[in-house]
C-alpha cells in the first residue's frame, strides 16, 4: 500500500467513521506492518483528543439578558381581548 | 429539546418576544463557543454571538420550521464571524491572536470543577496552545474543525451550516486535522 496516498486517506476515513469493513481490514494490516503509518495514525488520534478536550467555553454572565435588552421593539403585539 | 424549541419559535413568530429568551439561554454557550474559537478573543466573540441572536430574531420569519433551528442559527453565527475575520487587517489579526488567550483564564476556572477527559490538558498553558493552533488555521479549515470537534456536528450538518458540499467538508477536515497533527505532535 502506498502510505502517503492510500493509507493516510484510509486513516481519515476511519476518523470520519466512513470506513468499510474491507478498508478497515486493509488499514489494520498495513498499520501492523508500517511503523511510520502507525505513528501517523497515533498522532492524528491524539490531535483529535487534544482538540476535543480543550475546555468548553461558556457565554459570559448576563449574555441572555443583554441579547434581550438589545432586541428591536416588538413589531406585533399579543392582544388578549375577547 | 428540539420539540420545545420548535414550540418557542412558533410563539416568537406570533410576536411573543419573551419566548426568545429561552432560545437564547439554551443556545448561548454553543453559539458563543463557535464565535470564540473562530475569532479568538472573548470581547469580539460576545459581540458576534449577540449579533447572531439578534439577526436570528429579526429574521425569524425566514426560518423554515421543517429544518433544524440550530443549523440555521449556527449558519448565521459562522457567516458573521467569517465576515469579521475577512475584514480584519492582517496586523490587527495577528494582534488579536495573541489577545485570544484572554478569555481562557475565565473559562478555565469554570472548567476546573469538571473532570477533564485527559489529564494532560489540565494545564492552562496547553489549553492556550491548542486554542492558538486552532486560530492559526486558515478560516475555512478553522470553521470545520470547530464545528466537528468542539461542537461535535456531523459532516452532513457542517455541510448545511456552511452551505458547502459534504465532500468539501471532508477535505477541509482532513487538511485541518493534518495541519494540527503537525503542530501538536510534540506537545
Amino acid at each position: 500500500m502506498n502510505c502517503k496516498e492510500e493509507a493516510i486517506a484510509l486513516m481519515h476515513k476511519y476518523l470520519d467513521d466512513h470506513l468499510t469493513q474491507t478498508e478497515e481490514k486493509k488499514l489494520r494490516m498495513h498499520l501492523q506492518a508500517c511503523q511510520e503509518c502507525q505513528t501517523h495514525f497515533h498522532e492524528l488520534k491524539r490531535t483529535i483528543s487534544l482538540v476535543k478536550s480543550s475546555s468548553p467555553v461558556s457565554a459570559p454572565q448576563g449574555f441572555t439578558s443583554n441579547v434581550m435588552a438589545n432586541l428591536p421593539k416588538q413589531k406585533k403585539r399579543n392582544h388578549y381581548t375577547k | 429539546m428540539e420539540t420545545v424549541i420548535k414550540e418557542k419559535i412558533k410563539q416568537i413568530k406570533k410576536g411573543n418576544q419573551a419566548a426568545f429568551e429561552d432560545v437564547v439561554s439554551f443556545y448561548q454557550n454553543k453559539v458563543y463557543q463557535i464565535c470564540f474559537r473562530m475569532i479568538g478573543n472573548a470581547h469580539e466573540a460576545e459581540d458576534l454571538a449577540q449579533e447572531a441572536f439578534i439577526r436570528a430574531y429579526t429574521n425569524i420569519d425566514r426560518f423554515d420550521e421543517r429544518r433544524k433551528f440550530s443549523t440555521w442559527l449556527y449558519r448565521i453565527a459562522t457567516n458573521l464571524t467569517i465576515d469579521r475575520i475577512r475584514k480584519k487587517k492582517p496586523d490587527y489579526f495577528l494582534d488579536a491572536e495573541v489577545k485570544g488567550t484572554e478569555g481562557l483564564s475565565m473559562y478555565s476556572q469554570i472548567a476546573a470543577d469538571q473532570a477533564l477527559p485527559e489529564e494532560e490538558v489540565e494545564s492552562l498553558e496547553l489549553q492556550t496552545y491548542i486554542h492558538k493552533e486552532i486560530l492559526a488555521l486558515p478560516p475555512k479549515y478553522r470553521s470545520v474543525i470547530v464545528l466537528r470537534f468542539l461542537d461535535e456536528l456531523s459532516l452532513q450538518e457542517i455541510a448545511e451550516v456552511l452551505e458547502i458540499p459534504v465532500g468539501t467538508v471532508k477535505t477541509r477536515i482532513h487538511r485541518g486535522r493534518e495541519t494540527l497533527r503537525k503542530r501538536l505532535r510534540h506537545v
